[in-house]
């Protein structure tokens, strides 16, 4: 007797372990088997997937949960995440075939996913009125298209900008001009901290230096590839130049507080009074320092030759290329897009709505920080140039290159000229690499 | 109690023979092994002689990725971080964690609990959430800073965001997530018999002597076994430098496995990435083999 049960003792704790560590290896990846949706209650399941912060996927989930209730027979599973996770796991998914059916996009990435047929044209569902663009502002169809073709629907437009905290430069005395040049930004920086003691910031990033060449009317990655280090030697000047002033935040902390995300930028704990980033973070990023904050234009050289500013979309929704309901999730594009009571959710988050009808009916309801960032948009709209191609495929791995080389200025260890040389051989190299 | 073998037997009967119940039970982890390491890791062997950025079809391209490695600067210095790394981390953990187990080997009515509480940093050690916490903690404004301003010392320290502090950190959390050795250690302890330490106190020796003279001979087997552990396990390290510092500053804690995953998740460089990863295995497994070969020369077994 005793060892039948042990027999069947045995029996379930490996059918047990066996389960336990399927789920250890599929939890992991909670995004795959989308496409292989189970319609066994009639419902058809769509996946859709985003990075964000937690704003967004409050009210994103929201949305969805409504779009669920108006349709009964549409099941959406979401998945969010942060920025950085975000598209490692993505291109993961993607290469086991396993592709949510709506995937957030982002202009960065675009080119990337469309060449290697990870995602659906979406022609068809704009020539069939399936999405309906007809009240879309112009051009955002043709930001999303690749080669004529669209492929990716954008669900917001902003400028970039620089954001900075008001009770702090008032408390300076200063006034922050419309439109700073960085050599205005220098002075104030200066002034600020001999009042306040607070830190001024520069972004050493690849946006930063993609607004300089567009200042000379150039397109960054154009530059590089062609030699043409006009804009990046200007940009490690540029870093130069603040990273040894005193009033410049210092690279220790800079390193520390990490302004990829909203949470750790280092103005929301007033280590500095400026931030650079575009237009639609401003209000996620007041709610997080639970401070008021104000907008201006994003610096320029005082020599520039061309408008930098330009209207970007602020990210995409696009249908996988393996999904089986392309027609369903075109259809939930269009809703987000296009339906009022879902942007009154939305409250303009991912920028400012496409549809103009959209944007104007929210814009009575919305809090004052949402309501400047529409102000700040149509204002930037005046003054914008063409947005730039999507980025090559290299570009994480170039931006990764400026983050170390400019760490090399800010940490005094190489000069601005070392800086252009080093950064110019070695994006040949990778250009030329990626060539191959 | 065995059976007799009779020609036919019951699927019961079957169920119940000793080696049945053996496979039953070996049955997960060998389908966990082949699932989620034999098969990968061909695979990954497969994939480092290809150009493959995950989305489209690799393209054999026979030994170029190894070549590669060598003319890349960055795998250069992100190879040498990591050995920096484990020539510190491992040596003082194992230190720390035979203090430790020096200090809880005797028994008293709480060496239970304390064993508990010092194991636990090694149970929550690899997770991101200790990772996490050591990050606020080693903030500028962050507890250890706060501390340090208590006594008097100099409390703005940028910890993470510092060029010689960055890499001590992550260190310190290495130190910190002794548990497991110490726990081998104990074991180790405990099995050296008390007698010769009866015997040497007869001698009159004091406890430094007994130290060198006994302890440390007889525990070098556990010594040896803890190791080849720690040195496997760090040069596998991730988490910290992934969460806490991202590599920065200057790449000064970029490790390997993270440039390597950079380079297969984030660059779209995954053969490149599976080169990476077994050139490490190769080298550890060296290491391994050279450790191994030096045993006889410091490692006492009785008998």
């Amino acid at each position: 007797m005793k060892r039948k049960w042990t027999a069947i003792a045995m029996s379930l704790v490996t059918v047990a372990s066996l389960s336990l560590t399927a789920c250890g290896g599929g939890g992991g990846n909670a995004a795959s088997g989308s496409s292989a949706s189970s319609e066994a209650d009639g419902k058809t399941t769509l996946k859709l997937c985003w990075w964000g912060n937690q704003v967004r996927n409050d009210a994103t989930q929201e949305a969805v949960n409504l779009y669920m209730e108006q349709n009964p027979d549409i099941n959406i599973e979401v998945e969010f995440m942060d920025w950085t996770g975000y598209w490692d796991k993505l291109s993961t998914v993607a290469a086991g075939g396993n592709l949510p059916d709506i995937i957030q996009m982002d202009y960065a990435y675009l080119k990337r996913y469309q060449e290697s047929n990870q995602l659906a044209n979406l022609d068809e569902f704009i020539e069939n009125g399936t999405i309906d663009t007809s009240k879309f502002q112009e051009g955002v169809v043709e930001s999303g298209s690749v080669d004529g073709s669209c492929y990716a629907i954008s669900l917001g437009i902003q400028p970039p900008c620089m954001v900075y905290d008001k009770a702090i430069v008032e408390e300076a005395g200063v006034e922050i001009p419309e439109y700073p040049t960085w050599e205005e930004l220098y002075d104030i920086g200066q002034t600020i901290y001999e009042k306040t003691g607070v830190s001024t910031c520069l972004d050493p990033s690849m946006n930063t230096m993609l607004l300089l060449a567009r200042s000379y009317g150039g397109y960054i990655y154009d530059d590089l590839a062609e030699g043409d280090s006009k804009a990046v030697q200007k940009h490690m000047e540029y870093v130069e130049k603040f990273s040894q002033a005193e009033f410049c935040i210092s690279p220790e902390l800079w390193a520390e507080k990490d302004a990829a995300n909203v949470d750790t930028k280092p103005i929301v704990d007033q280590t500095t009074w400026n931030d650079f980033p575009f237009a639609c973070q401003m209000p996620t990023i007041a709610t997080a320092a639970g401070r008021e904050m104000g907008m201006c234009m994003h610096p320029k050289p005082a020599d520039a030759t061309a408008e930098q500013n330009y209207l970007k979309p602020s990210m995409f929704f696009s249908i996988a290329e393996t999904s089986e309901h392309k027609e369903e999730a075109a259809k939930f594009i269009d809703w987000f897009s296009n339906d009022v009571e879902c942007n009154k959710i939305l409250k303009g988050e991912r920028g400012v709505p496409v549809n103009t009808d959209v944007a104007e009916a929210i814009s009575a309801d919305l809090d004052d920080n949402t309501k400047r960032v529409f102000e700040y948009t149509e204002e930037a709209g005046q003054m914008t140039s063409p947005i730039d191609p999507p980025e090559p495929t290299s570009a994480s791995e170039i931006s990764q290159l400026l983050e170390t080389i400019t760490e090399g200025i800010m940490y005094g260890e190489i000069t601005a000229e070392e800086a252009t040389d080093q950064f110019m051989s070695g994006t040949a190299e990778i250009l030329q690499e990626a060539a191959e | 109690m065995k059976k007799q073998n009779t020609p036919k037997k019951t699927f019961g009967q079957r169920l119940n023979q000793e080696g049945v119940a053996g496979y039953i039970l070996v049955l997960p982890f060998i389908f966990g092994f082949l699932a989620f390491t034999a098969i990968p890791m061909a695979m990954s062997l497969g994939f480092s002689f290809t150009e493959y950025n995950i989305l489209e079809t690799p393209e054999f391209i026979g030994f170029e990725n190894y070549i590669d490695m060598f003319q890349d600067p960055k795998f250069v210095n992100t190879f040498l971080v990591t050995i920096r790394y484990v020539i510190f981390s491992v040596p003082l953990r194992l230190l720390m964690a035979l203090m430790i187990a020096m200090l809880l080997v005797k028994s008293t009515k709480l060496s239970g609990f304390y064993r508990a509480v010092f194991y636990l940093p090694s149970i929550i050690g690899s997770s991101v959430a200790v990772a996490v916490l050591w990050k606020k903690m080693f903030e500028s404004n962050g507890v250890i800073n706060g501390l340090l301003g208590l006594v008097g010392l100099p409390d703005d320290t940028a910890w993470l965001g510092g060029e010689k502090t960055a890499m001590f950190t992550l260190i310190v959390l290495a130190v910190w997530q002794f548990g497991s050795s110490m726990l081998i250690f104990l074991a180790g302890l405990k099995q050296i018999p008390v007698s010769l330490y009866e015997a040497a106190t007869v001698d009159g020796a004091n406890g430094v002597k007994k130290f060198f003279k006994i302890t440390l001979p007889l525990l070098t087997p556990t010594i040896f076994f803890n190791l080849i552990n720690q040195l496997i396990s760090g040069f596998m390290a991730f988490t910290q430098s992934y969460v806490i510092t991202q590599g920065k500053p200057r790449e000064s804690t970029l490790f390997y496995s993270v440039y390597l995953y950079q380079n297969s998740f984030t660059y779209g460089k995954l053969g490149y990435g599976c080169a990476m990863a077994w050139f490490m295995t190769i080298f550890v497994g060296l290491l391994t083999l050279l450790i191994f070969k030096t045993q006889n020369k410091w490692v006492y077994y009785e008998s």
